[in-house]
């Protein structure tokens, strides 16, 4: 278990993403909607690189006949066979159950600087930190 | 310099063992077909595939797509990076997209098929081909036959190309006689023929489906619909006896259907012998000497051993061959795909199967 600083939030904003190798795993950080999440970039399928997939939104359930549409920026199709993950929790659509992908805790946390004095810091001034 | 060629290509085979018996080079763009046609057609031809059923989420992978731009499965190196170098092939079974059967204007269609193989021939069967890893399909327009065999005539004895191809797609089934200068031709210069979905229900094509489905999903679901008409016209044809030297290959048509099948044509058989009295064999017998399927879109049902059940009834030892389908969205993984198998299984099916038919 270890703490990795990414980056700073400044430089991540809503709906981009970025790709990583933390203690040798693949792992997938997202920005949604400024809530960040970070995934195994490993699809659990056949092992595509699922994070480089496209950021979406998906059709809710529905009765037949109708369509709604929702959750845009939310969901990540894998960039081989095109299943869906709910970027939120890492679980797939079809099988939230049996098919998920592992997922990483991610903080806003103000940097410590040793030897300097610390202050309050806002969200904006902080870093990203992922927990592997 | 051939002679280096081709002991490369036998170091290298003896070295990995996949040979994949669906992959799809692409040109990098429009011009570069077109820059093959003579006029009329150069000014016609604006690239364009089969018009509906596109796949609504993504048709390709979406880390294939050349980062500089061009469709996926365009840029050699990068297939080459993504294919060939990860999974270790030893050959590459290259099927060219070229959607000429659905046209209402045969010669329309027969120029697109041969600018596809002028382009294949100089780019991926060439230029990129240093290694000789890359093995091609002659595409041909079945919408006329005639020319589809000069077609073949006119690209048999290419060391790198192994087979002819069209697409599924088709205004009858396959094994009736107005075909047989195709088959004919490939009987002549020992290629096999080998069928990929495609134009289904596109342009002149009828669809194999009780009208036409609403959803991609259910189209493509029953691509497999087509290839078993096929099938059992070419075996109920007598094709196969009537031409003992043609061999086809039935390519992403699914896998899971074939055994069930020949039982029930092995049963019509027993009482309707009188209709096709000249079958030599039972109709399911003729499969092993004539007959190979890919692997590619795999069915995975949730038991494995259900698969492996599949695989001894419809004697995938002998007939089954990998294939990946690299670009598409359906794109199979060598080291993912399959259950773990025995390993002279798992041999048959990623190597000798195609190494024996395609006589690499």
């Amino acid at each position: 278990m270890g703490k990795h600083v990414i980056g700073a939030v400044a430089d991540f904003p809503a709906g981009t993403r970025k790709t990583l190798i933390l203690e040798g795993r693949p792992i997938g950080v997202f920005n949604v909607n400024d809530t960040y999440y970070a995934l195994k970039n490993s699809c659990p399928h056949q092992g595509a690189p699922l994070c480089v997939g496209t950021v979406t939104g998906m059709t809710l359930p529905s009765a037949p006949g109708e369509y709604a549409y929702g959750r845009e920026g939310e969901i990540l199709i894998c960039p081989w066979h095109g299943w869906e993950f709910d970027l939120t929790t890492g679980k797939s659509v079809f099988d939230p159950h049996k098919c998920l992908v592992k997922t990483y805790d991610v903080t806003v946390e103000a940097l410590e600087s040793p030897g300097v004095d610390t202050y309050p810091v806002t969200v904006e001034s902080g870093s990203i930190v992922v927990h592997v | 310099m051939e002679q280096q060629t081709e002991t490369k290509a036998e170091q290298k085979s003896a070295r990995t063992g996949i040979i994949d018996c669906d992959v799809h080079p692409y040109p990098r763009n429009t011009e570069e077909i077109r820059s093959y046609m003579k006029q009329p057609w150069r000014d016609r031809y604006n690239g364009g595939g089969r018009g509906f059923f596109g796949n609504p989420v993504q048709g390709d992978r979406v880390d294939a797509r050349p980062p500089q731009g061009g469709p996926s499965g365009s840029d050699p190196e990068l297939l080459r990076k993504q294919l060939i170098d990860e999974y270790g092939h030893a050959y590459a079974i290259l099927m060219p997209r070229a959607f000429c059967n659905l046209h209402p204007d045969p010669d329309f269609g027969t120029a697109i098929a041969a600018a596809f193989n002028d382009w294949l021939a100089d780019t991926w069967l060439d230029k990129y081909n240093a290694d000789g890893v890359f093995k091609g399909s002659i595409t041909v327009n079945t919408q006329d036959p005639q020319a589809a065999a000069r077609e073949i005539e006119r690209w048999a004895g290419h060391p790198h190309f192994v087979q002819v191809m069209t697409d599924s797609g088709a205004r009858a089934p396959f094994g009736q006689r107005q075909y047989y200068p195709i088959y004919e031709a490939c009987e002549k210069f020992g290629l096999p023929f080998a069928i990929h979905p495609g134009t289904d229900g596109m342009g002149i094509n009828v669809q194999p489906s009780p009208g036409f489905p609403t959803h991609y999903i259910e189209w493509h679901t029953c691509l497999s619909l087509g290839f078993q008409s096929h099938l059992v016209s070419f075996i109920t044809e007598g094709v196969f006896e009537r031409f003992p030297g043609f061999k086809i290959a039935l390519v992403e048509g699914g896998v899971s259907w074939l055994a069930p099948l020949m039982w029930r044509l092995d049963a019509e058989y027993k009482a309707l012998r009188s209709e096709v009295p000249w079958l030599k064999r039972k109709p399911s017998e003729y499969l092993r000497d004539h007959v190979r399927i890919t692997s590619q879109p795999l069915e995975r049902p949730d038991n494995d051993n259900h698969l492996l059940q599949i695989f001894d009834m419809m004697d995938a030892e002998h007939i089954l061959m990998f294939s990946s389908d690299y670009p598409h969205w359906d794109f199979d993984s060598p080291t993912r795909a399959f259950p773990k198998l025995p390993e002279s299984l798992r041999r048959r099916i990623f190597y000798e199967n195609a190494l024996e038919f395609y006589k690499l």
